[in-house]
C-alpha cells in the first residue's frame, strides 16, 4: 500500500465511521470503488471494528513485580546491565559488565523487601562472605555483595551455558553422564559445606551445564536467605509448578544443614534419571522405578529423617567413587538402572535371614518341653527368655527379608538400623538356649544336647555365615556390616 | 542541554515507576495486576512536587510514561518468553499455515485468557508506526500509559474527535493484523 493508498484508506475509514452504522459499508463502497485494494482494506477493516469489543479498550495491566526490571544499558554502580537471565523469587538476573575490569558479571537484584530488613541485610552479608571464600572448580564464585541504596545486588561468576533444568526437560540423563553431574554436584556441596555454607535452594534450574560439559552450582547460601516463605511465594515469571526440593525439616522451619542440601541432591540425581521429580505421580504406573546402585543412594537421602541420610557431601562422594561408579555401566542408558547381579547376590543372604528365621521359631517347641523339664519358675523364665528373643530376631528378620523382596530401595537403611537388633537377640537367644540346657540337669535327656547344640549352630551361622552373605548382597553400595 | 528530552527524562519516570511498583509488590500479593493508569498517574503525583521542573507539562510527563510502561512490558515479556522456551520444547499446531499463527503458537499463553500478547502487539504497533506513527501514538498513549481520549489529543495537541476516530482506526487495524498477521 502506498503512502498515498494509506491515507485515502484512512479518510474514508474515518469518515465512514461519522456515517450511521447502516450506511457505512454503502459509503465506503461509492467512495473508493476505483481503488479494489483500498475498498477491500476499508471493507476488511470496518468489519474488524465492529467485532473489536472491548479489544484494547483496557488499558495494560503490570505485575508490579515486572517492573523492578532493570532495562538493558542502566548503569548499577560500575556495572552495565546487558539483559535478563532470570528471575524467581528471590529477585532477578541480569547478565551484566563488570566496567571496572572488564568481565561479564552474572548480577542478581534482590528483593526490595529484603534490603529493608536490617536483620535479613547482615545475614546476606554474612552468607555472601561466606559464599565468596568457597573455592571449587563447581562453585560459581561471588564477587561481591553491592548496596546501592535501596537495592542489593549480588555479583557473581557469570557462566555460560544452560540450566540443568532444560538438559532434564529433553528427557532422561544417560546414568553415566548423570553420575558425573551428580559427582560434581556433591563435590561442589562438600566444598561449601567446608566453607560453611549451606545452599538451601538446590535444584535443576541451579546447575548451569557450560558448553564444554563442566557444570556450575550457582545461588550458594543466599538463595533462601528470608526463609521457606520467600520461595513458596514464587513470583509471576518464575516456574510455577516446580516441585519442591527442600528436605522436609527445611519445610517445617526447622534449623536445617548440610543435610538439606543432600536431600535436595537425591531428588536431583533422581529427576536426571528418570526425568521427573521422585515425588510427582507416586502410584502412576507410567513412573519409572530405579532399582539398583542408584535407587539405594537415592532412598537414603530423601530419608526424611536428616540423621538416616548420608551425614555429608564427603561420604556421598565416597559412595559415588565407591563400588557404585563401576556398575552403573550396566545400566541401559534409559534412566532406568536395572542391576541383575544384585538380585542374584542377595539370594542367599534373603534364603539366610528366612532359614534363620523358621529355625528359631521352630526352637520353642523343644523350649516348651525342655521347660516342663526344668520345671518352677526357672523353667517359666527361660522360656520366656527364649520366646523373647525368638520374636525379636525372627520378626527384624522377616521384615528384612520382606524390604529386601518388595522394597529394595529401603533395604539399605532398614538393614543398617535392625542389624544391632538382630545381632544382640541373636547372642541373648543362643545363651538361653544354653542356660537352658544347663538348667535341665538331666545329662540323658536329648533336649540337654539338643539346646546347647542349637546355640552352637546359631552362633556358627551369624558369625561366620551371615556376614558372607550380607557382603555379597551389600557390596555393591560399599556397606558392610 | 540534551538534544534528545525524552532520553534524559526516561530513567526519571522509569525509576519512579519501579519505586511504586516496590511499594505494591511489598503491600500487595504477588503476581497481582494493576492498572497502567493507575501507575501512570500515581508516578505523576509523586513526580510533580520537587522534579516537575524536568517536564513541560503533564502531557510531556504522561508521554515519557506510557513510552516507559511500553518498554517495561515488552521486556519483561520477552525475558519471560526466554524463559519459558528454554524450558523445553513447546508444542506447536500447524493446522494453520498462515506464518504469523504459527508464530504467535510458539508464544506462551499469557495468565488469563483474553489478555493481550503484549510482543505481538509491540512488533504489530511498530508497523503500524511505520504507516501512520500517530496512530500508533494513541495507541501507546491510551493503552500502555492508560491516558484518556482527553490527555491524548492533550499529548497530541489534537481534538479529542480526531483522537477517537485514530483510536478506532488503530485498533481495528491492530486487531485485524494480530489475527491475521497482516495486512
Amino acid at each position: 500500500m502506498t503512502p498515498q493508498q494509506w491515507q485515502r484508506l484512512k479518510n474514508v475509514f474515518q469518515e465512514a465511521l461519522d456515517q450511521p452504522a447502516h450506511a457505512r459499508r454503502d459509503w465506503i463502497a461509492a467512495h473508493c470503488a476505483d481503488d479494489v485494494t483500498v475498498l477491500r482494506e476499508a471493507e476488511a477493516l470496518l468489519a474488524t471494528h465492529e467485532t473489536a469489543g472491548t479489544f484494547l479498550e483496557e488499558p495494560a495491566r503490570v505485575d508490579p513485580s515486572d517492573l523492578e526490571t532493570l532495562l538493558p544499558g542502566t548503569m548499577i554502580g560500575s556495572y552495565k546491565v546487558l539483559d535478563e537471565i532470570g528471575r524467581g523469587g528471590m529477585g532477578v538476573v541480569y547478565r551484566a559488565e563488570d566496567t571496572r575490569l572488564g568481565r561479564l558479571v552474572a548480577l542478581k537484584s534482590l528483593p526490595s523487601t529484603l534490603a529493608m530488613h536490617p536483620d535479613l541485610r547482615q545475614r546476606l552479608r554474612r552468607e555472601a562472605r561466606a559464599a565468596a571464600t568457597i573455592s571449587h572448580p563447581s562453585v560459581a564464585v561471588v564477587y561481591a555483595l553491592e548496596e546501592m541504596g535501596d537495592h542489593l545486588f549480588i555479583a557473581s561468576e557469570y557462566v555460560r551455558g544452560e540450566t540443568l533444568r532444560e538438559e532434564i526437560a529433553r528427557g532422561p540423563i544417560a546414568p553415566e553422564r548423570a553420575r558425573a553431574i551428580a559427582t560434581e554436584i556433591a563435590g561442589a556441596l562438600a566444598a561449601a559445606h567446608d566453607a560453611g555454607v549451606i545452599h538451601r535452594d538446590l535444584k535443576p534450574e541451579n546447575v548451569l551445564i557450560k558448553p564444554d560439559g563442566g557444570v556450575k552450582v550457582v545461588d550458594f547460601g543466599i538463595a533462601q536467605i528470608e526463609g521457606p516463605e520467600a520461595t513458596r511465594l514464587t513470583r509471576a515469571g518464575s516456574m510455577l509448578g516446580t516441585p519442591a526440593y527442600m528436605a522436609p525439616e527445611q519445610l517445617l522451619g526447622q534449623t536445617v544443614d548440610g543435610r538439606a542440601d543432600i536431600y535436595a541432591w537425591g531428588i536431583v540425581l533422581s529427576e536426571m534419571l528418570t526425568g521427573r521429580h521422585p515425588l510427582q505421580g507416586r502410584g502412576d504406573k507410567s513412573n519409572v522405578h530405579l532399582t539398583g546402585p542408584f535407587a539405594t543412594v537415592i532412598a537414603r537421602c530423601l530419608h526424611a529423617d536428616p540423621a538416616a541420610r548420608y551425614a555429608d557431601a564427603k561420604e556421598l562422594l565416597a559412595e559415588l567413587g565407591s563400588g557404585m561408579g563401576s556398575e552403573i555401566g550396566t545400566g541401559q542408558g534409559t534412566g532406568m538402572i536395572t542391576d541383575p547381579d544384585s538380585v542374584r547376590n542377595r539370594f542367599w543372604w534373603e534364603f539366610h535371614e528366612a532359614v534363620t528365621a523358621v529355625v528359631y521359631s521352630v526352637m520353642i517347641v523343644p523350649a516348651w518341653y525342655a521347660r516342663g523339664q526344668i520345671g518352677s519358675w526357672q523353667g517359666r523364665a527361660f522360656f520366656i527368655a527364649l520366646v523373647a528373643t525368638a520374636v525379636v530376631t525372627v520378626t527384624a528378620r522377616l521384615h528384612l527379608w520382606f524390604t529386601s523382596r518388595f522394597y529394595p530401595g529401603e533395604l539399605e537403611w532398614v538393614h543398617r538400623q535392625s542389624s544391632r537388633w538382630i545381632r544382640g537377640g541373636d547372642w541373648l537367644f543362643a545363651a538361653t538356649l544354653v542356660i537352658g540346657g544347663i538348667l535341665i540337669g538331666d545329662e540323658h535327656s536329648p533336649l540337654a544336647i539338643i539346646l546347647p547344640g542349637v546355640a552352637v549352630g546359631a552362633v556358627a551361622a551369624f558369625l561366620l555365615i551371615e556376614p558372607v552373605t550380607t557382603r555379597d548382597a551389600f557390596k555393591r553400595s560399599g556397606i558392610t556390616t | 542541554m540534551s538534544s534528545d528530552p525524552v532520553s534524559e527524562l526516561m530513567p526519571l519516570v522509569y525509576d519512579e515507576l519501579r519505586r511504586i511498583a516496590a511499594s505494591y509488590v511489598r503491600g500487595e500479593r504477588p503476581g497481582q495486576t494493576i492498572q497502567a493508569t493507575a501507575l501512570v498517574n500515581e508516578a505523576f503525583v509523586r513526580l510533580a512536587g520537587e522534579r516537575a521542573r524536568h517536564f513541560n507539562s503533564r502531557t510531556h510527563f504522561l508521554a515519557i510514561a506510557a513510552l516507559s510502561m511500553r518498554q517495561i512490558l515488552v521486556q519483561r515479556a520477552r525475558a519471560r518468553n526466554a524463559i519459558k522456551r528454554g524450558g523445553g520444547p513447546q508444542r506447536v499446531t500447524l493446522d494453520d499455515a498462515n506464518a504469523a499463527n504459527v508464530d504467535a503458537a510458539f508464544r506462551p499463553a499469557e495468565h488469563e485468557p483474553g489478555d493481550i500478547d503484549v510482543l505481538a502487539l509491540d512488533e504489530a504497533l511498530s508497523r503500524l508506526a511505520a504507516l501512520d506513527a500517530d496512530l500508533a501514538k494513541v495507541v501507546e498513549l491510551r493503552y500502555f500509559g492508560g491516558l484518556t481520549v482527553e490527555e491524548v489529543a492533550d499529548v497530541m495537541g489534537t481534538s479529542p474527535a480526531t483522537v477517537k476516530r485514530q483510536w478506532a482506526m488503530a485498533r481495528a487495524w491492530l486487531k485485524r493484523s494480530l489475527e491475521h498477521g497482516g495486512p
